[in-house]
């Protein structure tokens, strides 16, 4: 008697911690750009959220089609994704949203923006002499294929007829312009950097002067499920980061060098200290025109898409700090 | 008969796919499958990758076969050359060769000749192990008797050691067709801008499982006929040596 008395309580015990344990957000993230989001994890206690109302395991995925498959499986409830590639699966019908922005492209010399590239004393002078020439870029349908065919479209050249888009690792992508293999190169932080450092390259576009705005390249994303089913979490998680975002802009030094040395940068720390950054709303508010932007190019131009895309109701800003 | 366990497979698919437990974006129906296959079909473009893909497959393996019977006789029949191969060849056969990809691209460009080259590293080993245990296990009785009966080296080589190494030498190819499919396939998913890896990468970027599924039916079927067509080879040009089973 005794004894099942015991197990009962133990029961409801154990049912009441359960229920007190704060929802796990699975969050799939990606290897570059997204500095306050692995921050999180590093400095916990700029989270005071985070273990009370909110559990957080990031996973890390090193592309989209891989992390879009394992939030379809379910083994996701959210995560980080280009702006472009959330149109992708919205496009598809997939029920995710854009709740918060990690950063943009954006103009102006205090801020990064993804480069293209050349030999610097070979024969490409401007876009339109990469006419029958090969342009690399990190992946298909990848923000670094839309802005190539943004810079190609620009100049009057069409994309895989007069130009060959190819992928390529980004670490590849120097040495492969620099040996000729490919005429012009996509380069980001930190490899724009430490390929600048090598010398021999030269600059012929950049992403926002290929489209000709600033705009979102990576963005935070939540299944629709998930934010009905948890929306305080999601507003903990929210709070949490939009805070280490401001630490972050803040104190951007000590952040990284917290970063490099929890792990997540494997660049060289003076490296990783000196490069510049994407622009980071402090607010981690969407810039949802430049979306429509983008997915109106797509649609248009790029005939990626079969059919528009609603963004207004692809991004839900509701769940940020107000 | 043949084809009981593929239709079972195909409505086990089926019914998977329209249970609704998955994302049909992750299971596609084979409805759905089928119309991107036929798609695929009768769209030029996308028929034209098909091609770009199998020249390179078949670019490489044609290398590969012709440099790989002549070392694997070589093997076979010198003890010298045997010596100095053998432990190469043995030695690198577990290298996935693909690793050695990015070099390839920076010896020989991003373009066809970067995945061909790489198609003939890969389908060389099978071909030169078979040939070379082919050439090297020729009946004995059958060679004396040519060397009693005054045959010289050339007439032995072509009169019995190359008739005893075909069988061999078609299942080296039986092996490094397949091979030469996969490799160029994955070549041209890591950095192409055409074939049909390219097609396979462009539609999984585009959540497009079901293209995607249609790009890999046509993998299958063209290795699926390209063994058919090894098959053929060997019935023709082996005529002495069916390939036949009995089954106890």
């Amino acid at each position: 008697m005794t004894r099942i008395l015991i197990t009962i309580l133990g029961l409801v015990f154990l049912g009441s911690a359960l229920a007190q344990t704060p929802p796990l957000i699975r969050f799939g993230r990606g290897f570059a750009a997204e500095e306050q989001l692995w921050l999180m994890s590093v400095r916990t206690d700029l989270t005071p959220n985070q273990g009370k109302r909110y559990q957080l395991k990031q996973i890390l995925f090193q592309a989209n089609p891989e992390r879009f498959q394992a939030f379809l499986a379910g083994e996701l409830d959210g995560g980080t994704a280009p702006g472009l590639a959330v149109i992708f699966a919205r496009a598809q019908g997939v029920d995710m949203k854009i709740v918060a922005s990690i950063c943009m492209e954006a103009a102006g010399g205090q801020y990064f923006t993804t480069q293209y590239m050349v030999k610097d004393d070979g024969p490409i002078r401007s876009v339109k002499d990469l006419k029958g020439g090969t342009i690399a870029v990190v992946g298909i349908k990848t923000a670094t294929d839309l802005w190539a065919r943004a810079g190609l479209l620009n100049a009057g050249l069409v994309p895989d007829k007069d130009t060959k888009v190819v992928p390529m690792a980004f670490p590849a992508i120097g040495d492969a312009v620099r040996t000729g293999k490919v005429s012009a190169g996509t380069f980001v932080e930190p490899f724009f950097s430490a390929e600048m450092a090598k010398g021999g390259l030269r600059k012929l576009f950049t992403a926002t002067e290929a489209l000709g705005y600033d705009h979102e390249l990576l963005d935070i994303f939540f299944g629709e499920k998930f934010l009905k089913a948890n929306p305080d979490a999601v507003r903990a998680f929210l709070a949490d980061y939009v805070a280490v975002t401001k630490y972050y802009l803040a104190n951007t030094a000590q952040a990284k060098t917290d970063l490099h040395k929890a792990g997540f940068v494997r660049t060289p720390l003076p490296i990783y200290l000196k490069t510049s950054d994407w622009k980071r709303d402090p607010d981690a508010r969407v810039d949802v025109e430049s979306l429509k932007k983008l997915s109106a190019f797509m649609l248009d131009k790029l005939q990626w898409l079969e059919k528009p895309v609603n963004v207004d109701s692809m991004v839900d800003q509701s769940y940020l700090p107000r | 008969m043949r084809f009981v366990l593929v239709g079972i497979a195909l409505l086990g698919w089926e019914a998977a796919a329209r249970s609704g437990i998955w994302s049909p974006l992750l299971f596609p129906s084979l409805v759905n499958i089928g119309y991107e296959l036929g798609q695929f079909l009768v769209t030029a473009e996308r028929l034209h990758e098909a091609w770009v893909s199998l020249t390179r497959a078949l670019g490489g393996f044609a290398l590969a076969a012709a440099a790989g019977i002549l070392l694997g006789m070589l093997m076979g029949r010198s003890a010298l050359a045997a010596a100095l191969l053998d432990p190469l060849f043995s030695g690198t056969y577990a290298v996935p060769k693909l690793a050695l990809f990015p070099i390839f691209i920076f010896v020989f460009g991003i373009g066809s000749l970067s995945k061909v080259a790489l198609v003939f590293l890969e389908c060389l080993y099978p071909i030169v192990i078979m040939t070379y245990h082919g050439a090297r296990g020729v009946n004995r009785v059958l060679l004396w008797s040519a060397q009693n009966m005054g045959a010289s080296r050339a007439q032995t080589l072509r009169r019995i050691v190359v008739p005893a190494t075909l069988p061999y030498v078609f299942a080296g190819f039986r092996v490094a067709v397949p091979v030469a499919m996969i490799v160029v396939v994955i070549t041209e998913m890591v950095s192409s801008a055409d074939g049909l890896g390219y097609l396979v990468i462009y539609s999984l970027s585009s959540l497009k499982t079901d293209r995607m599924l249609a790009v890999v039916v046509v993998i299958a079927l063209l290795g699926y006929l390209l063994d058919k067509a090894i098959v053929l080879a060997r019935d023709r040009l082996i005529y002495w040596e069916k390939l036949d089973t009995y089954y106890v």
